[in-house]
C-alpha cells in the first residue's frame, strides 16, 4: 500500500482486523460467542451468516459502538477507540439510514470529515466517486435507499482508510449499483486494502470475495477461501446452505 | 478537540430545527415591541404605570426555545442513528460530548444575549419619555439582570443537552425541562411556609433575579441567596445534568 512505501512491510499486523475471543451478550441473547478470526489486506473477505447470526454486532464491537462482554477486537493492532484519527485508518458503513434527514449530503459529509481534519475538497471528491455530486445540496431525508447506501459508502471512503467494513452495502442498489459496488470492492482490495463485507447475496459474494467467514448463532462456523468452498460444494450458495443448516434461527417452516 | 468543535458547528448550522428554535427565541423582540406599544398606549391615557420589562416577562419563551435546541443537539442524533455515525468518526465519547456542550453554550449565549439586548433597546426606544416603570432605570442598573437572564438561558440549554443524553428521547427530555421551568415552581408554592420560598429560591426561574440581587417576585418576595450563591446554583444545574448525560453516553452501547 501507498502508506507503507519506503519501508519493508512490517509484521505489526498493519491493515489487519483481529478478533480475539470476542463475546457480546444482550440480556439473555448471546449475540457474539467467543469469536476469533483475522481479516487480512489485499482481498475482500466476505462475512456471511443467517439473520441474527451476529454480523452487525461484530462490526459494532470492532468500531467500539458496543462494548464487548469479553474478548477484544483490534484494528491495526489497537483498539478502535484509541485511534486518534480513526477515519484515516478504518472506514465503515453500518447502517445507511443512520443520518440526520434534514442535512444535505454535502453537509453530512463535511461535518464528519471535519472531525478527522479532512478538507472540503475530499468531500467533493467522494461525492463524485459515489455518483452523488448532482444531489450534494439536497436533503438526505429525500434520498432513496440506494442513494443513502452510496452516501454511507462515501463516508467510509472519506479518510482514504486502509481498512474498510461494509454491512450489506448492496441492499437497495439497482443492478448498476450492484456492479459498481462489486468493482469498487475489488479495486479497493487490489490497492492492498483490507475489506470486510457482509451480504446475503451468495452469487454476488462469489464474484466479489476471495475469502469467506461464516458465523451462526454468534459462533464461527468456517473460515475458508471461496475457491476451497466451491471445490467442495457445487456453489458458494450450496456451501453456505450446508454449513449453516444447523444455525438458522429465523427460517420459515419447511 | 478543535476539529470536533468545528464539526459540531457544521452540524448545528446545517439543520432547520436550529433556525426554528432561534426564530422562536427571537419572537421575544416582536412580543416586546407589541407589549411596549400596548402599555405605552395605556400610559398615554393614564399618565403613568408600572409595567413589567418585556425582556423579563418573556424570558421563559427564550429559555424554552433554546432548551429545545440543547435537547435536539443530542436527541436528534439518537433518534436518527446519526450518533453511531458520529461515534465512528469520534470514538472518544468525552470529546464528542464536550464539543456538543461547548457549541450549545456558545450558540445559546450569543442568541440569548442578542435577543435580550435587542428587546431591551427596542422597547426603551418605543417607550420614549413615557413613565412605564421598566424604562426608568439606567442601563447599568439593568445590566446584571440582562446578564443573569442570558446565563440562565444557556444553563437551561445545557440542562436540556444533559437530560437528552441521559434519556435519549426528545419528548422525555422536553417534559423534564418544562417541569423544571414551569411545573416545579408551581408545585413548590403549595409547600407550607417558609419552605415554599426557601426551596423556590433554588429553582431555575428564581435564580435570575437573585443573581441580579433583586426580589424573586412580588409573591415570593426577597431572595434567600446572595448573588454569588445564586450563580453557583445556576451553574450546578447544567453541571449535574451534563454529568449524568455523559455517563449515560459513556456507559451504554450506542
Ligand atoms: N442492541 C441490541 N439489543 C439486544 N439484542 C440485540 C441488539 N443488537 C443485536 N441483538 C441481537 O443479537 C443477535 C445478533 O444480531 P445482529 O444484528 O448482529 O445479526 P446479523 O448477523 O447482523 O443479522 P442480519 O443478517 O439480519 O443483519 C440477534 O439475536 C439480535 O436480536
Ligand atoms: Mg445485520
Amino acid at each position: 500500500m501507498v502508506r507503507r512505501a519506503g519501508g519493508p512491510p512490517s509484521r505489526i499486523l498493519y491493515g489487519v482486523i483481529e478478533l480475539q475471543h470476542l463475546t457480546k451478550r444482550y440480556g439473555g441473547t448471546l449475540a457474539v460467542d467467543d469469536l476469533s478470526f483475522t481479516v487480512e489486506p489485499g482481498h475482500v473477505t466476505g462475512f456471511l451468516g443467517p439473520n441474527g447470526a451476529g454480523k452487525s454486532t461484530t462490526m459494532r464491537l470492532i468500531l467500539g459502538l458496543d462494548a464487548p462482554t469479553s474478548g477484544q477486537a483490534l484494528v491495526n493492532g489497537r483498539g478502535y477507540t484509541s485511534l486518534r484519527k480513526p477515519m484515516r485508518e478504518v472506514g465503515a458503513l453500518l447502517d445507511a439510514g443512520a443520518v440526520h434527514g434534514g442535512r444535505s449530503a454535502y453537509n453530512h459529509l463535511l461535518c464528519l470529515a471535519r472531525t478527522n481534519d479532512i478538507g472540503p475538497k475530499r468531500v467533493v471528491e467522494v461525492l463524485e466517486q459515489v455518483g452523488l455530486a448532482g444531489v450534494a445540496r439536497k436533503r438526505v431525508g429525500g434520498f432513496s435507499l440506494g442513494m443513502k447506501q452510496r452516501l454511507g459508502i462515501a463516508v467510509a471512503l472519506l479518510g482514504d482508510p486502509g481498512i474498510l467494513m461494509f454491512d450489506e452495502p448492496v441492499n437497495g442498489l439497482d443492478p448498476d449499483g450492484v456492479r459498481w459496488i462489486r468493482d469498487l470492492m475489488r479495486s479497493l482490495a487490489a490497492e492492498g486494502r483490507t475489506i470486510l463485507l457482509s451480504s446475503h447475496l451468495m452469487s454476488e459474494m462469489a464474484l466479489t470475495a476471495e475469502r469467506i467467514v461464516i458465523v451462526g448463532r454468534g459462533k464461527l462456523i468456517i473460515e475458508a477461501t471461496v475457491a476451497e468452498l466451491t471445490a467442495r460444494y457445487p456453489s458458494l450458495e450450496d456451501a453456505y446452505m450446508a454449513l449453516t443448516s444447523d444455525s438458522v434461527q429465523f427460517g420459515a417452516a419447511r | 478537540m478543535k476539529a470536533v468543535l468545528s464539526s459540531e458547528w457544521v452540524k448545528l448550522r446545517s439543520v432547520a430545527s436550529t433556525f426554528h428554535t432561534i426564530g422562536a427565541a427571537a419572537a421575544m423582540v416582536v412580543l416586546g415591541i407589541a407589549w411596549t406599544v400596548y402599555v405605552g398606549a395605556l400610559a398615554d391615557e393614564r399618565g403613568m404605570l408600572r409595567a413589567a420589562a418585556p425582556e423579563e416577562g418573556f424570558l421563559p419563551l427564550v429559555q424554552m426555545s433554546l432548551a429545545v435546541l440543547g435537547v435536539l443537539t443530542i436527541t436528534s442524533e439518537h433518534a436518527t442513528g446519526m450518533i453511531r455515525t458520529s461515534l465512528v468518526t469520534v470514538p472518544r465519547r468525552s470529546t464528542l460530548f464536550l464539543a456538543k456542550a461547548g457549541i450549545v453554550a456558545l450558540a445559546t449565549l450569543a442568541t440569548a444575549m442578542s435577543v435580550l439586548l435587542l428587546t431591551y433597546v427596542t422597547s426603551r426606544l418605543i417607550a420614549g419619555e413615557r413613565h412605564l416603570g421598566f424604562n426608568e432605570s439606567a442601563f447599568t442598573n439593568d445590566l446584571p439582570m440582562l446578564l443573569a437572564s442570558g446565563l440562565s438561558v444557556t444553563a437551561l440549554a445545557l440542562v436540556g443537552l444533559g437530560l437528552g443524553a441521559a434519556m435519549r428521547s426528545t419528548a422525555g427530555a422536553l417534559v423534564s425541562v418544562v417541569s423544571l421551568l414551569f411545573v416545579l415552581p408551581g408545585v413548590i408554592n403549595y409547600l407550607p411556609p417558609p419552605w415554599n420560598t426557601r426551596i423556590a429560591a433554588l429553582l431555575l426561574p428564581n435564580l435570575v433575579p437573585q443573581i441580579a440581587s433583586e426580589r424573586m417576585s412580588s409573591r415570593l418576595g426577597d431572595g434567600y441567596l446572595p448573588p454569588w450563591a445564586a450563580l453557583a446554583v445556576l451553574f450546578a444545574y447544567p453541571l449535574i445534568t451534563l454529568t449524568i448525560g455523559y455517563y449515560a453516553l459513556k456507559r451504554k452501547d450506542a
